[in-house]
């Protein structure tokens, strides 16, 4: 400010010349304006026991880099802001080998060895569940993005916040959009694998569909991992289901989806709680993949206006160039960043690094970002963000519910096996 | 009534899948006293053979079942020959170790060369079927099930009316007599676990046309390889196919069981399983030892 001042008292007589000066000292404002202003602050550290190796080493990475991503853009413009001082990020890591209980202790030791001063969340519902209570133990803010099961929240506890949309809703978005179908499906018949998440997504979508004009006509449980499902598929088929649901994993929703291929179940809507949104889905299925919906957390074509961070356009390129990716991230990066953008927001609304503060400004928390809006009820969930619908068409996956988000219109009725 | 018919039509369907996995176990079992751990690591290994000659080649599943019987016998017959038959009088723990330790050499090699991704054979045809009434036979699940009655059969041909059956037979009943009369025992074992892993490897092949396969996929099958072998009793083909058949059926039936009873058709299975042992112990078709 000083210089420019300066520069203007003389700017009479070597005015061709400042002229220059100028243009060049207004580039340097715009890149370094903030630096000038704000000073920097003590770094701030983040803690997060992830499953590096192990069964879920996959999805444990996969949060990583949903972290990573954001710690990269934070940093380079020079931390969180708070009072206007720039706090730099640290984000610690701890491989919890897939195992909750040493997820638990880990976050323990990320607190109390090496000082964290916030947990972001480990991966899956169960290790969320045992940190949950390090957390509150310890009176440390944690935000998880990826355990979805409301069970994590029914203790009441102050300290632990999820951003993403709980196990209920992975299916009701179904309905919502099968509702605004003409003609409007009314029976839906529901497959559930028997494990505690498949079930609290079958049980919900059972509560909802009366209040959609909806109805179960037909609910069966399977031993989770069955391999073959035709027996079911068969007693499904008398009951002429317009909607075939199924709560359960990857294999199984193949596996359904074959046998009712060579059984002839015909139904306006196929929709499976897990599985289609993967690549493998479609590999394996080839076209018998198309019409197939699902519920997703978030798809790389949704149409969010987020007020900070970037744009869902730029948040995937940035993804596939830190990367080195061609394809765009799954939804376990994407709520991982924005379990992120969570604590950045609240941290600068808090004005503090007081973990009670902190913890405040973030039940209150209501912002808009590239994952959605976030915002969490009394017990911490965040019920507010949809959960958005995905439909397979012609081997490409197409966000089409809601439809303000939506990159497509969902194709419909579903054709019978027999005309496609 | 038309609904039961579908069930148990669909239940001997899947009958036919677990014969077919469970001939090369239960003559591995019999004639070498070895309870293959790596049966369903095999079957895999078939079930991939076929799903890359489907998606590289384009090359019809049941068409490719010749081929991963081929490639399974050279295994089996190479696995046993170098590595099993060091143990084959070992008592039944080691030859367990064993044989659980190649299972997690296969399963590990599966996942390097293939990855964890789920795969699955997805013919045209895979949606056609006969129409009876209102009963539906999916094509490509009868084809299965023929798949598996002609193996039983090649088996209890090879058995009975063949020089080397002969030999295996003699080898099961006792093998240092067989040894006295000019068997090569080692040859007759490494074919013996080789017929084994070429029916796995066939077995494998069905598999990959109805369900999705991971290297991991086959762990199930070893398990159900052996309650079918329990079921229908050890020692004779015939045993094997009445087993395989009658697992297949209570297992689609208690799919059927009433409310969430459904989802402890694994379990009626065993609790069944377990009822047979109980009244007849041989099995239902089983030899009195």
């Amino acid at each position: 400010m000083t210089m420019r001042y300066i520069i203007r008292m003389r700017g009479e007589r070597l005015a061709p010349v400042l002229a220059g000066l100028a243009v060049l000292l207004a580039a340097c404002g715009t890149g370094g304006n903030g630096g000038t202003t704000l000073t920097s602050g003590s770094t701030i550290v983040f803690g997060a026991a992830v499953s590096l190796t192990g069964a879920q080493s996959k999805e444990g990475g996969l949060t990583k880099q949903g972290y990573d991503l954001w710690l990269d853009w934070i940093n380079q413009r020079g931390g969180i802001v708070i009072n206007n001082v720039k706090h730099p990020v640290e984000i610690k890591y701890e491989d919890d080998q897939s195992n909750p209980n040493l997820s638990a202790t880990l976050v323990q030791k990320l607190i109390t060895d090496e000082k964290s001063q916030f947990i972001l969340g480990p991966y899956g519902s169960a290790a969320s569940a045992t940190d949950a209570i390090i957390a509150e133990k310890n009176g440390i803010p944690m935000v998880e993005a990826n355990g979805a099961a409301q069970a994590i929240f029914s203790h009441g506890y102050k300290y632990t916040f999820a951003v993403l949309s709980p196990a209920n809703k992975y299916l009701t978005g179904v309905l919502d959009m099968a509702a605004t179908l003409n003609p409007k499906p009314i029976t839906i018949a529901m497959l559930t694998a028997n494990d505690n998440f498949s079930i609290e997504v079958g049980k919900a979508v059972e509560d909802y569909a009366p209040s959609k004009g909806m109805q179960v006509v037909f609910s069966k449980q399977y031993p989770a991992a069955a391999p073959d499902v035709s027996g079911l598929i068969s007693q499904a088929k008398q009951a002429n289901p317009d909607i075939v649901m199924n709560s359960g994993h990857l294999a199984e929703a193949i596996a359904i989806n074959k046998a009712a291929k060579q059984l002839g179940l015909n139904a306006k809507i196929f929709a499976y709680s897990v599985g289609p949104s993967t690549p493998d889905f479609i590999s394996a299925l080839g076209a018998d993949a198309n019409y197939v919906v699902d519920g997703s957390q978030w798809t790389p074509q949704v149409k969010y206006t987020p007020s900070f961070y970037l744009s869902v356009g730029d948040y995937v390129k940035a993804y596939e160039q830190k990367y080195n990716s061609s394809e765009p991230p799954d939804y376990h990066v994407a709520e991982s960043t924005g379990a992120c953008l969570a604590f950045e927001k609240a941290i600068e609304n808090a004005g503090s690094l007081d973990a009670a503060k902190v913890r405040d400004a973030l039940a209150s928390l209501n912002v808009m970002t590239f994952f959605g809006q976030i915002k969490f009820d009394s017990r911490g969930i965040n019920t507010f963000k949809p959960m958005v619908v995905e439909q397979i068409q012609n081997g490409v996956h197409y966000t089409v519910f809601p439809a303000d988000v939506a990159n497509g219109k969902p194709q419909y009725p579903t054709p019978p096996w027999s005309s496609r | 009534m038309s609904q039961f018919t579908q069930q148990v039509i669909l239940g001997l369907l899947l009958g036919g899948v677990y014969v077919a996995v469970a001939l090369g176990f239960s003559l591995v079992w019999g004639i070498l006293n070895i309870v293959n751990l790596a049966h369903g690591a095999l079957v895999i290994v078939g079930s991939y053979i076929t799903w890359d000659l489907f998606t590289r080649l384009h090359i019809d599943p049941f068409l490719s079942l010749p081929v991963d019987a081929v490639a399974l016998f050279v295994i089996g017959y190479a696995l046993q020959r170098s590595v099993i038959n060091r143990l084959i009088r070992a008592p039944l723990l080691f030859t367990f170790l064993l044989t659980f330790g190649i299972n997690l050499v296969i399963v590990s090699l599966l996942l390097l060369i293939f990855t964890g991704d789920f795969r699955s054979v997805t013919p045209s045809y895979s949606g056609s079927g006969l129409q009876l009434g209102s009963i539906t036979i999916p094509y490509i699940r009868l084809g299965g099930l023929a798949v598996a009655l002609v193996l039983a059969g090649i088996l209890w041909a090879i058995l009975n009316r063949t020089r080397i059956g002969a030999a295996i037979l003699a080898v099961g009943a006792d093998r240092d007599a067989a040894q006295l009369v000019g068997v090569d025992l080692r040859h007759i074992y490494a074919l013996t676990f080789g017929f084994g892993a070429a029916f796995a490897g066939v077995a494998g092949g069905i598999i990959s046309t109805f369900q999705s396969i991971t290297p991991t996929a086959g762990d199930p099958y070893t398990l159900q390889a052996f309650a079918v072998v329990i079921l229908g009793g050890l020692g004779r083909v015939s045993a094997t196919v009445v087993g395989g058949l009658a697992f297949g059926l209570i297992e689609v039936l208690g799919q059927s069981a009433p409310g969430l009873g459904a989802g402890y058709a694994n379990a009626i299975a065993f609790v069944v399983l377990v009822l047979v042992l109980v009244v007849r112990p041989r099995g239902l078709l089983g030899r009195l030892a």
